[in-house]
């Protein structure tokens, strides 16, 4: 009886205990996913989604070859089970085209596309699980996959969702919340701090909006040292992965030929 | 060096500094850009998350993982994905398909034989869509692409093994990218992080009496396999496996040291797929040295 | 810039942090449910002095030594059956022991019922009370998870425990000394003695308010219930059926054609939400249907199917005024599947059979033929709501209350729940299922503001279902395409305007009418004639000469039926070019017309009648006010008057044969609304209508225009002719009235003919109160059934008769711009006469039954249209009369109940209701009620039915939908609101 709930009590407390300014928590899981160049799936709350990208490699449609860049192709597909309701979507399905037109023009100023002609970049986004912020989810982890490609990318990207209870603005929502409430997702360049993504489906009195706007840009921030920690963690790991073997191996090489 | 990084959270490991997209490096008056950096306002930026490296005044970031970027010389694996006019397109890990022009390959008949349009009508006779060969990388074309050639006994066709695809970084340059294991089991390298395990074949069997066997070269049949080449081959691409996904460079080496290992150990080939023996040969393949 | 944080949660947390489960919906869906929540340190307590909790503090230690059982001090925590049953207590000034509300207490209270849950929140703000709002459940101490098995109800008292045990040891570790308890209060015995067990201090709340130093004042508070045990609320999924299926419709069909059921069109009480009727042919008086289960979901105007019950098991109606609003104001609107105890003891108390004699066919329905559902005027019933905040979009289940009160509420699920408050919306209800306590419906549209002038106008529109569109094109193009220029041609003999028409040009015709009167579709003339007798002439706007049949503008006539007047708005029937000028009679303009004239001896005897075509040129056109000076006038000697005091002493004579005959002069209260001004349409007074000679003058030649024409249709089209009757009522109708008339006044009602009732109406005088012969006439007026057009093949001649007027035949034909019977009867005529061919679907007998069924019906919607418009204004009047304190009127009482008095206004023509809080003693048999009186030490007031009394009348809003009601009370004899 999700109207029974309060999105945000008298004592300041959200439904699930956070506050207003509070966001959920984050988890990144960069391993591998089979044999694409870059995945990562990423946590916020219980929402879940795990993105792989392919490329840049050959086109598989001639049409969508660019001469000059690469073409950045999305696709979503929102696991049945992922919703409160079981239900399948299809491909063609309207909304899950927006979220994959969504995400790519997020991206498509951000990725140094020009570096890579005739190229095609995939990106596929899964949806594992949804309780609010799908799309915030979405991009983050398109980030951390594109990044764990080596694709090269002009700045970082980090989304988050923010919403407003009456006239108290809150940061990323919960499905309970963004079914109830106003909310806005936008999507933020934390170095130059400028927005590739702002959207919204529900309407948000403009006085509001400014506020929010600037509180998620605030939060995208947030979100980006957190991400931003994910990666160099990764990458250190794989880096002294490499190197304590191969110094290893290296020795081993010498003694071998010491023995010859 | 002098490098400004905001080193407070940088992941020290080995010396090597790590950076993120869209950090900035350093000046760009001092400092030349180089691969995985832009310049904006005066400054390097890095574009990939990675290690900074710096020869003299140029600063590059190299991204952990990458697609295969290719040098003249470098021997890889690929699979035809298209035929086309006068030229094969091959899928060689790269950012685009790798040509095979026809006039790169050995044609029946004689090594030096002129290409006649009859050729051009059987080029599927020759590879078709989905066959695995191995090549070296000719030349490059102005869009960037690689043409191939097999202009070699040793280069061609590929059968009677599988494929094993790793991160190409993970992929050492070594005197030779042929190796042959001890336990009957060949194995190609490919620079591309295609790797090719194959049942052993002897070098005077793969050169032939007339030094080219067209049909042999050619051919679309695997020759017979005993089940204990069978199992070796599982067991070395089920090691190489499992050392990528630890991020376990792979050379002639280690591979070794890692099947002995595992005839040691008397692992089964699927037991390798399991996390802990994983853990356990990667352990034990560096603890030796 | 605020501070903007990652909220981490240990994955060990996980057990007790995240919950995902499914569960299955009332339609057996699967849902799959995912929930978190994030546990802190940093919920502070609320204590003050508190050395580890931050924050505001409410909970101070002082000066709450007074509990004789604690004498250290403490804090109360109570339990959630506290405020479910003793909501009364906690809400006393008096009662003022800092208190701990836990959040599990407060959800409970919320999931368990709304209204309780805003009072609890409202008692959080009130000033003087020290509670602090204690999130147990993200405290990392105190969130606690169901387990296995353990119902939520369980689950809930174990965290209310833990939150009590972690108070003590919060309290104990931040205060060295002067530790005050932390007190569980629960009416739970089991939740006391595990709390025991626990080593918690639990108490129940008897016990902990005897211990108070105002023991005495607050133990009054405590709500009887507080000695039982509260019940845990049942499981959902038990959704028991709270209506009996209906038969199917074979069956239903069967059973009345065998007669072994009865169909009819359901009618609900105004009076009593728990009962209604159905009127039926078997019955002399309505079937009765008592209680909830029996009227079985019908809604008023629905056709159903009754069955009717052994005699011995009849009843009576109630004589309570049963207020659904008053007795369901704590229903929820989300789970209406759970039977709450305390709707069904009221309502069980309210359909108890009370022990009057006169009792009536009782019976259940069993099923429904025909639902009438429409769309209907609500508003929203805003304690029904979860959120009310403005901008919240969730998915509310709320209360729509429709304006009628016939209608039961309907639940509606919205969005945007909060921003309809305060507005007249349109909802339509979808079904009711019979798990369903109240019907399911679905938005449709808002109207506007309440009070808007434009919303409630509207509104009365959509409710008594008048088409108020403008016309469209297709009918536009049907009118003259001169327009406004549009003129009588020029006499000459080709001309087709002038086929068969007299030319009556230079009669001295005038019209007389209300002013301000914009559609004049009448207009008379009288001379007299050389032989000694007197011509007179009705002269009716020729509509038939623009609308044929057959055309968009006929087909749309025909479905509107009537114009509609309203207090501020006229909706008409015809479009406004030929309703207000080329049909509207208007002086000095050449007008074609339908003619009457009569050939009458002085003594008012008809010699002879014709009906012709003609063409008129008024010469005046009157107020009834300015007609009757003229003819008052000695001075005025113009033929124009001399024929007005002609038609008058002919009228006069007419009307005294009519009387004669035994025609009823009935009375409804008509009351007229000033307005300020057109613009600003505000009211600012109400009088009753005046009637002048002059009104009579008019009405009495309309009448004998309508019986000529009437006899010479029904003679020219006997199967097909469109007349109108009125049936005389049947005897039982009368018997409250005649009993009420003996008893209480020892007059007799003679019944027997419309003569002998006309007669002993007469008699029915009071001399100390003028008034009430006009109010036995309305009552009266009730008793009666209403006039309808018929068609005069389709019923008996021997049922043509009209009762009122005591005529046998009767049509209407002289207002053919605002009725389209009027029209029908004009085409009829115009073929009696030979004037032109009557068209084909006049000769059908369905197609002129079909019509009328039509105009009958708009006309009773109209009739109640405009009366709810007058009310509305009446109702702002006394608003804008009575500012704050209300305005005292003359009043009498015209029907006893149990709990009240109905009066009438009589100065105001409104009606209402009078209830009386305290018991009172009632005697259904005599019609009176004993009330005790307002001023101490007199004795007991009885008021009965006929007492002229004094009543206080405001305006107020319902503070829920925010409908303006009516409010009455007695001034005098007693004063009721001191009662």
């Amino acid at each position: 009886m999700s109207s029974r709930i309060e999105i945000l009590n008298e004592g300041g407390f959200r439904s699930d205990g956070r506050r207003q300014y509070e966001l959920r928590d984050i988890t990144i899981d960069m391993s591998q996913q089979g044999t694409a160049d870059g995945s990562a799936i990423i946590t916020h709350g219980l929402t879940q989604v795990l993105v792989s990208v392919f490329g840049p490699r050959e086109a598989k449609m001639r049409s969508q070859t660019l001469y000059d860049r690469a073409n950045i192709n999305v696709e979503v597909s929102i696991a049945s089970f992922s919703t409160g309701e079981r239900r399948k979507r299809s491909r063609g399905d309207k909304r899950i085209l927006e979220m994959a037109a969504t995400i790519k023009s997020t991206f498509e100023p951000v990725v140094q596309t020009n570096l890579y002609p005739r190229s095609q970049i995939d990106i596929f986004v899964q949806v594992l699980q949804q309780d609010g912020g799908l799309l915030q989810a979405c991009i983050n982890a398109t980030m951390l996959a594109l990044a764990s490609a080596g694709i090269s990318l002009l700045d970082f990207v980090s989304a988050v969702t923010g919403g407003v209870h009456s006239t108290s603005p809150m940061l990323d929502l919960t499905a309970l919340e963004e079914n109830d409430i106003p909310h806005v997702t936008v999507a933020v360049m934390p170095r130059t701090g400028k927005v590739t993504l702002i959207t919204m489906e529900t309407r948000l009195h403009v006085d509001r909006f400014e506020e929010i706007f600037k509180l998620a840009c605030e939060a995208g921030k947030v979100i980006h040292g957190e991400m931003r920690a994910a990666i160099r963690l990764r990458t250190g790991m794989l880096i002294s992965a490499m190197q304590s073997v191969s110094q290893n191996a290296g020795e081993k090489e010498d003694e071998q030929m010491y023995e010859y | 060096m002098d490098i400004d990084l905001d080193g407070d959270e940088d992941f020290d490991s080995g010396g090597s500094k790590l950076t993120c997209p869209g950090e900035p490096l350093t000046s760009a008056q001092d400092y030349m850009r180089g691969h995985g950096t832009y310049v904006e306002n005066e400054e390097v930026i890095a574009s990939v998350a990675g290690t900074i490296e710096r020869v003299n005044k140029l600063v590059t970031v190299r991204a952990v993982r990458t697609r295969y970027n290719a040098e003249v010389g470098d021997l890889v694996v690929g699979r035809i994905t298209e035929v086309q006019p006068r030229r094969w397109k091959v899928d060689a890990n790269s950012r685009q398909d790798a040509v095979l022009m026809l006039s790169s390959v050995n044609l029946p008949g004689g090594v030096q034989r002129r290409k006649l349009e009859s050729d051009e009508l059987q080029m599927r006779t020759f590879f078709e869509e989905g066959d695995l060969l191995v090549a070296e990388v000719q030349a490059f074309f102005g869009d960037g692409s690689m043409s191939l050639h097999t202009r070699s006994l040793r280069y061609g066709k590929l059968r009677n093994g599988q494929l094993v695809v790793v991160p190409p970084i993970l992929v050492c340059r070594l005197k030779s990218h042929f190796i042959t294991l001890p336990c009957g089991v060949d194995l190609i390298l490919g620079l591309n992080g295609y790797i090719w395990v194959s049942k052993h074949v002897k070098q005077s069997d793969r050169e032939g009496e007339e030094g080219f066997d067209a049909e042999a070269v050619y051919s679309n049949q695997n020759d017979a396999i005993d089940d204990f080449t069978r199992i070796a081959i599982s067991h070395v691409t089920n090691i190489i496996r499992a050392l990528a996904t630890r991020f376990i460079p792979l050379s002639d080496t280690i591979l070794l040291k890692a099947y002995e290992w595992i005839v040691e150990q008397g692992s089964d080939v699927k037991d390798l797929l399991q996390e802990d023996i994983g853990d356990a040969l990667v352990a034990g393949i560096t603890a030796i040295g | 810039m605020v501070d903007i944080t990652i909220r981490k949660r240990p994955r060990a947390e996980a057990v007790i942090t995240q919950r995902k489960f499914f569960k299955k919906t009332a339609r057996g869906k699967i849902i799959k449910v995912l929930r978190e929540r994030y546990l802190r340190d940093d919920v502070s307590c609320g204590v003050l002095s508190c050395t580890e909790c931050s924050g505001e503090a409410v909970l101070s230690l002082d000066a709450h030594l007074q509990h004789k059982l604690f004498p250290s001090g403490h804090f109360i925590l109570p339990d959630t059956n506290v405020f479910l049953s003793q909501m009364d207590l906690v809400e006393s000034e008096m009662f003022t022991t800092p208190m701990v509300l836990l959040q599990t207490v407060i959800e409970e209270v919320r999931h368990r019922s709304l209204p309780l849950y805003n009072r609890l929140k409202a008692l959080i703000k009130t000033e003087g009370k020290r509670i602090w709002v204690f999130y147990n459940e993200y405290r990392m101490e105190t969130a606690i998870v169901r387990g296995e098995g353990e119902t939520p109800n369980d689950r809930n008292d174990r965290g209310i425990r833990k939150a009590t045990a972690w108070y003590s040891t919060h309290i104990s570790s931040t205060h060295r000394q002067n530790r005050p308890a932390v007190i569980l209060l629960t009416e739970d015995a089991a939740n006391r003695r595990k709390a025991e067990a626990e080593g918690i201090t639990t108490i129940s709340l008897r016990r902990y308010v005897e211990g108070m130093i105002n023991a005495t004042q607050l133990l009054d508070l405590l709500a009887a219930a507080g000695s039982d045990e509260i019940e845990p609320t049942k499981a959902v999924e038990g959704r028991q059926a709270l209506y009996p299926d209906y038969l199917p419709t074979s069956t239903l069909l069967a059973g009345v054609k065998a007669g072994d059921l009865h169909q009819g069109h359901f009618n609900a009480d105004q009076y009593n939400y728990l009962e209604g009727s159905v009127s039926v042919q078997t019955f002399s008086k309505p079937i009765l249907l008592v209680g909830r289960e029996h009227m079985n979901r019908a809604v008023q105007g629905d056709v159903v199917a009754v069955e009717v019950f052994d005699e011995t098991e009849w009843m009576a109606p109630a004589d309570e005024v049963v207020d659904q609003d008053a007795t369901l104001k704590n229903d929820d609107a989300d789970d209406s599947g759970e039977e709450e105890e305390a709707v069904v003891d009221a309502e069980s108390k309210a359909v108890s059979t009370s022990p009057s004699s006169n009792k009536q066919p009782t019976g259940r329905i069993v099923g429904v033929i025909k639902r009438n559902w429409r769309a209907y005027v609500c508003h929203i019933d805003s304690t029904s709501l979860t959120s009310s905040n403005s901008t919240s979009l969730s998915l509310q289940t709320v209360f729509a209350t429709p304006v009628s009160r016939l209608l039961p509420r309907i639940r509606l699920r919205t969005r945007q729940a909060p921003t309809l408050i305060g507005q007249k919306i349109l909802v339509t209800i979808d079904r009711w299922g019979n798990t369903s306590r109240y019907p399911e419906g679905h938005f449709v549209r808002a109207l506007g503001k309440v009070e808007s002038k434009e919303a409630e106008q509207e509104s009365l529109l959509l409710e008594f279902e008048v088409p108020y569109r403008p016309f469209g094109k297709a009918i536009l193009d049907c009118l003259p395409p001169e327009g406004d220029n549009w003129v009588v041609p020029p006499k000459a003999d080709g001309n087709l305007a002038w086929r068969d028409r007299e030319d009556l040009r230079n009669l001295l015709i005038c019209s007389i009418d209300p002013p301000g009167c914009q559609d004049i579709d009448d207009a008379l003339h009288a001379r007299a004639l050389p032989n000694g007798n007197i011509e007179a002439g009705v002269h009716i706007a020729d509509v038939s000469y623009f609308v044929h049949p057959d055309t968009p503008m006929d087909s749309e006539a025909a479905s509107r039926g009537t114009t509609v007047y309203l207090v501020d708005k006229r909706i008409d029937m015809l479009p406004a070019l030929l309703g207000t000028n080329l049909c509207s009679l208007r002086p000095h303009v050449e007008r074609l017309a339908f003619s009457a004239i009569w050939e009458l001896t002085p003594d008012a005897d008809i010699v002879n009648v014709r009906f012709t075509k003609s063409v008129i040129a008024s010469k005046a056109a009157f107020t009834y006010e300015e007609a009757q000076i003229r003819k008052d006038d000695p001075n005025l000697r113009d033929p124009l008057t001399a024929s007005i005091r002609l038609l008058n002493s002919l009228a006069l004579k007419l009307k005294a044969k009519r009387m004669a005959a035994g025609a009823l002069n009935l009375a409804s209260p008509e009351v007229k609304i000033h307005l300020d001004s057109s613009e600003s349409s505000d009211p600012i007074d109400v009088e009753q209508k005046e009637m002048r000679e002059t009104n009579s003058l008019v009405e009495e030649f309309m009448l004998l225009a309508n019986v000529s024409v009437a006899r010479k249709i029904q003679e020219s089209f006997p199967a097909t002719a469109v007349l109108r009757r009125h049936l005389p009522p049947p005897k039982t109708n009368f018997e409250k009235l005649q009993d009420i008339l003996k008893k209480r006044k020892g007059m007799v009602l003679d019944i027997s003919s419309s003569g002998s009732l006309a007669a002993s109406l007469d008699r029915c005088i009071d001399a100390s109160q003028p008034t009430f012969n006009t109010l036995v006439r309305i009552m009266a007026t009730r008793c009666m059934l209403s006039a309808e057009y018929f068609c005069s093949g389709s019923v008996g001649r021997d049922t043509f008769g009209h009762y009122g007027l005591a005529s046998e035949i009767y049509t209407h034909f002289t207002s053919p711009i605002r009725r389209y019977a009027d029209v029908l009867a004009h085409r009829q005529l115009a073929a009696a006469i030979g004037y032109s061919p009557l068209h084909a679907s006049l000769h059908s007998k369905h197609h002129v039954e079909r019509v009328l069924d039509v105009a009958n019906r708009r006309h009773r919607m109209a009739q109640m249209a405009g009366r709810a418009s007058v009310e509305f204004y009446v109702g702002l009047a006394l608003k804008g009369r009575g500012e704050k304190q209300g305005v005292k009127e003359e009043a009498f009482v015209i029907r006893t109940f149990r709990n009240g008095v109905g009066v009438f206004v009589s100065k105001l023509g409104i009606e209402g209701l009078v209830m009386f809080k305290r018991d009172t003693q009632f005697d259904p048999d005599n019609y009176t009620i004993t009330v005790p009186s307002s001023t101490k030490g007199l004795g007991d007031v009885m008021i009965s039915v006929f007492d002229k009394v004094v009543v206080n009348i405001e305006v107020e809003k319902d503070r829920n939908t925010q409908r303006g009601k009516v409010k009455m009370s007695l001034i005098e004899p007693v004063d009721s609101r001191a009662l």
